[in-house]
């Protein structure tokens, strides 16, 4: 029992992570009906410009600049990464859309996904050009001892990675359903032509969702790197396209969905790995989503109504 | 005017006349003579290829046209720019321009007595260009034979990309099951192997059943192809994308898995029978099976489907059995190219058939055009090129590669040659002398050749 | 025994009942119209007999076969070919190919025709263009074969898919509203045409239409659809002057 208890732990932090990604790409898909293939890469973008900023603080604090507790500095260390990750990175994902999504906007939507996949390459490349090969090792900002609660292993990582996660899922829940720009978002998802005769810009809304989906990525970045302490260029490939599978699986455009799916996929994951020699991980994993999405290919709550890629 | 806008003018005007005295010059070159030309190139390099390198000197002749030496070591520019012109362009053009009435008679000769003896001709002039550059180097044999693959693998992707316009990531899996299936196939029955033991049977039959060995793969990627059909086909929109992609996903995750065929380690020792002349046979067999369908009615369904379902029903057209044939047939040419890859390596092994993998044949499909036979030939050829050409840069080159496949998305989103007809008798055909263009401006009007 | 005849077909979407108990007899060579205001399921009962949805209730038949429930491009190769409303053309594609598409029913090369380029394909590759030409020359649309579709002037498109829909060689042709959006001149020249079509080819035709011009001179019989019921059946004369017809379009008040 206390073993089935610690995988749910455990599955829930991995499936924060997914679910945090799985937001980015379906709010893109939802918003502008586009597969955004660079999305992973953009994560592994916040992951590394997390890296960098918390180091730099850290290594601001160790030359004196601030003085505090060394628990309440690392928090602080940790609160502000993630606040100018995020907003770094929301301009990374703002000018993806820019250079590569923009110009196509009245292409087939079969070329848009290209061009993602393309960024995505050259942000890889990007990273391991200027960065090197060499590995990065994400600073340690939430330390702590292992608390035991019923026979479960439960480190304050985990408790504030799962905790950070939910903040942000439901401050998107709240954006989107609550704020003006939330229903325009959900308007475009809705009727792509009609909402710029309503007087609202397509491409202020585009460049809204990406940012809104990158920023969630550097987060997700960055509480990866916390959870994980590795970082490398194509830490987001297999990561984003697993992510992006987790967005299908929850519904386009539904927030409620990919999160949920995000979860369920880290369930699969960690509950296949601990029962299953863990080369089989992907395997099944991926079966059980092929199952899903034969028998609900439109997601958990996604409207059975999607356009095709069409040329 | 001022002198920028003058100068601009007179550049125009400068490449009008170029352009015009290029088509003038060679607008009248059947398919025929540009072959002759390539040939005699071939021929040329052959016989004074190395003692022309040194003349210039390098130590021996440029492998891939100077591209990776001038990448390497920018101070042999010069001589490589000299090698290409005197072996390649001058040969090929000086042959193909003062052979136009020739050939165009011969050509001309060709079709009026069989058009399929013309394209047999054709065709033995293509491939003895190609075994006689590929001869100087295994290198160069290497990179023909994957290329040829590569128009395989561009093609049938194209079926279901661009002829059926649905968006499929499958194809590293398809490839993967064709490759493992006819390579267990052929060290099974041919090979003294560890897992799988003495051979079955004596090694002179091999060259006449390792083809049954690449349609067993072609078919074992066509039943996977039913798999990622049933489920998808049966629902609208881009659900294929994402099932063929969990489907991609799995086969490469299975085969890690599989520890009889090696696992993670990947299964080696394949016989050594995919030479260039059983690829390019393959390769010429696919582009014209490939190009037979999507030019009869039955294939033509396929673009009535893309462009109209609703319709496309209301007209006859059974729309379930026209994607689920051109998915397998598809999925089964994937499987050959499969199959054939693991031969010419003599070594597959699951980490080959990944996201990059699918990333380079949609950007070969993308590149070249879509909907186009042309276009598949184009992509596939080029895209292998620009690649080995930037293997000296290479990091950067997977910089470049992806901007530059950008900038075709932006410019030409369906691709370079899309939707364009691969009709073999107008491509075979004698060509009538260029039109006598007057230049707006010249003195006089240039006379044709 | 009627060409196709409809059973008391009914069809509900959801809980709304878009056709109720609809029942029709088309002879061989008859022209039928089928008129009635917006929103009235005329497409709808087009789509039913087609074979696009399955009706809740009834009965189809075709030449005696029961055709109810079969898939479309079933119903079409038996012999019921149909025009949109909104033209549903193939933009990528040209007009020759088009009416190319139509003849595939009737292919029996096979795929080792369409992959190997054998006789058997080739001579009934012939046949279909030969066919389609002369279909294109029938609609007067023959010199635009090579074009793609979407280049053309919108009356020559609307010819177009009649020529595509012909090339079924139907028993039964289902228009709706050919003349949509038409200015008068092509009107004139879409009726011709129909005429023309209705000659040469053995054919019957069911038409909806909204322009009143072009039911009352073309139709033999009208059906009046109302909410999915028929309110009134008969000639031309008939209908024009049947109360329960003028009501529907014109409102109760202008009665009295």
């Amino acid at each position: 029992m206390a073993f089935f208890l610690q995988q749910v732990v455990n599955a829930l932090q991995r499936g924060s992570f997914y679910a945090l990604i799985a937001l980015g790409y379906s709010m893109v898909y939802g918003v502008l009906m586009l597969f955004n293939f660079a999305h992973g890469d953009v994560f592994m973008v916040g992951a590394y410009i997390g890296f960098f900023v918390s180091s730099g603080l850290l290594a601001l604090s160790a030359a004196g600049f601030l003085a505090l507790p060394t628990g309440v500095t690392l928090a602080l260390v940790l609160v502000l990464t993630l606040i100018i990750s995020m907003f770094l990175n929301s301009f990374v994902g703002m000018l993806v859309e820019r250079i590569g999504y923009r110009p196509l906007r009245g292409a087939p939507r079969a070329s848009a996904a290209i061009t993602g996949l393309m960024i995505g390459i050259i942000l890889e490349t990007g990273n391991l050009a200027l960065l090197g090969a060499q590995r990065r090792s994400f600073p340690d900002l939430i330390p702590g001892e292992t608390i035991q609660i019923l026979g479960v292993s439960i480190t304050p990582k985990k408790i504030v990675i799962v905790g950070v996660s939910l903040l942000l899922m439901f401050g998107l829940h709240f954006f989107v359903r609550r704020t003006k720009w939330g229903m325009a978002m959900r308007a475009m998802a809705y009727d792509f032509v009609v909402v710029p005769l309503m007087g609202i810009s397509i491409n202020t809304i585009a460049l809204l969702t990406f940012a809104l989906g990158s920023a969630l990525a550097a987060a997700a970045g960055i509480l990866y790197g916390v959870a994980y302490p590795v970082l490398d260029p194509y830490m987001g490939v297999l990561f984003g396209w697993k992510a992006f599978v987790a967005a299908i699986v929850g519904g386009r455009g539904s927030v409620l969905g990919a999160g949920l799916a995000g979860f369920l996929l880290g369930f699969i994951e960690i509950f296949v790995a601990s029962y299953l020699p863990s080369t089989l991980r992907d395997l099944i994993a991926f079966s059980i989503i092929l199952v899903i999405l034969t028998f609900r290919p439109h997601g958990f709550f996604g409207e059975p109504y999607s356009a095709q890629l069409r040329l | 005017m001022s002198a920028d806008q003058n100068l601009r003018q007179r550049l125009s005007g400068l490449w009008r006349r170029v352009r015009h005295w290029l088509r003038v010059q060679f607008g009248a070159v059947p398919l025929l003579g540009w072959l002759a030309g390539a040939l005699v190139a071939v021929l040329l390099e052959m016989f004074l290829g190395t003692p022309l390198a040194r003349l210039l000197g390098m130590s021996k002749p440029p492998v891939l046209f100077g591209f990776t030496v001038v990448l390497k070591t920018p101070a042999y520019i010069p001589s490589v720019l000299a090698y290409v012109l005197l072996i390649y362009i001058l040969p090929v053009a000086l042959v193909a321009r003062f052979s136009i009435r020739p050939a165009n008679r011969l050509a001309g000769g060709l079709m009026r007595t069989s058009t399929l003896l013309s394209v047999a001709v054709h065709l033995a002039l293509l491939y003895a260009t190609l075994h006689l550059w590929a001869g100087l180097s295994d290198y160069r044999l290497l990179v023909v034979r994957l290329m040829l693959i590569a128009v395989m693998l561009t093609l049938s992707l194209n079926v279901v990309n661009g002829y059926m316009g649905e968006f499929s990531c499958s194809h590293p899996g398809f490839m993967a099951l064709g490759a493992y299936a006819a390579s267990v196939f052929t060290i099974v029955l041919f090979a003294q192997d560890n897992t799988f033991g003495a051979p079955l049977l004596p090694a002179g039959l091999g060259p006449f059943i390792f083809p049954l060995g690449l349609i067993l793969g072609g078919g074992l990627a066509a039943v996977g192809a039913l798999l990622v059909a049933i489920p998808s086909f049966r629902t609208r929109g881009d659900y294929l994308a994402i099932i063929s992609l969990a489907f991609m996903f799995i086969v490469k995750s299975l085969f890690e898995n599989l520890e009889i065929v090696g696992g993670a380690r990947g299964l080696g020792g394949q016989p050594d029978w995919a030479g260039l002349p059983i690829v390019f046979a393959w390769a010429v067999i696919c582009v014209w099976t490939i190009n037979n369908f999507v030019r009869s009615t039955m294939g033509k369904a396929l673009n009535a489907v893309r462009d109209g379902e609703l319709a496309a029903d209301a007209m006859t057209v059974d729309t379930s059995r026209t994607k689920m044939v051109a998915f397998l047939f598809a999925a089964f040419w994937a499987g050959v190219a499969g199959g054939l890859f693991a031969h010419v390596l003599r070594y597959v092994n699951p980490g080959t058939f990944d996201l990059k993998k699918l990333a380079e044949v949609l950007a070969m499909v993308y590149l070249g055009g879509l909907n186009s036979v042309v276009g598949s030939i184009v992509g596939a050829v080029s895209y292998n090129l620009l690649s080995e050409a930037l293997r000296p840069l290479e990091l950067y080159k997977w910089i470049i590669i992806p901007l530059l496949l950008i900038l075709v998305m932006i410019f030409r989103p369906t691709g370079m040659i899309a939707f364009r007809e691969f009709d073999v008798v107008r491509l075979l055909q004698p060509k009538k002398p260029a039109p006598e263009v007057v230049i707006p401006g010249s003195v006089e009007p240039q006379a044709g050749g | 025994m009627a060409l196709l005849s409809v059973h008391d077909m009914t069809h509900w979407f959801g809980g709304l009942q878009a056709v109720s108990g609809y029942n029709v007899a088309v002879e061989p060579g008859q022209i039928r119209g089928l008129i009635g205001p917006n929103g009235a399921g005329k497409t709808t009962v087009f789509n039913l007999i087609t074979g696009r949805y399955k009706p809740t209730e009834g009965q189809i038949l075709l030449d005696g076969q029961e055709i109810t429930g079969l898939p479309p491009h079933k119903i079409a190769s038996m012999g019921l070919a149909r025009t949109f409303q909104n033209l549903r053309l193939w933009r990528h594609m040209t007009v020759l190919e088009h009416v190319k598409m139509a003849r595939y029913s009737k292919i029996t090369y096979g795929l080792a025709g369409a992959f190997f380029g054998t006789a058997r394909r080739n001579r009934e590759e012939a046949e279909i263009e030969a066919r389609a030409f002369q279909l294109l020359e029938l609609v007067g649309a023959v010199e635009w074969a090579d074009q793609i579709v979407t280049n053309l002037p919108y009356g020559m498109q609307r010819r177009v898919e009649l020529a595509r829909a012909l090339a079924i060689e139907p028993k039964v042709l289902f228009l709706d509203e050919p003349t949509a959006g038409m200015n008068p001149e092509e009107l004139v020249q879409m009726m011709e045409i129909v005429r023309q079509v209705h000659q040469e080819l053995d054919l019957a035709i069911f038409l909806i239409e909204h322009r009143m011009k072009v039911v009352m001179d073309l139709c033999e019989r009208i059906q009046t659809l109302v909410f999915g019921q028929v309110i009134a059946e008969g000639t031309p004369e008939e209908i024009r002057n049947d109360p329960k017809v003028i009501e529907a379009y014109l409102g109760k008040e202008v009665m009295a």
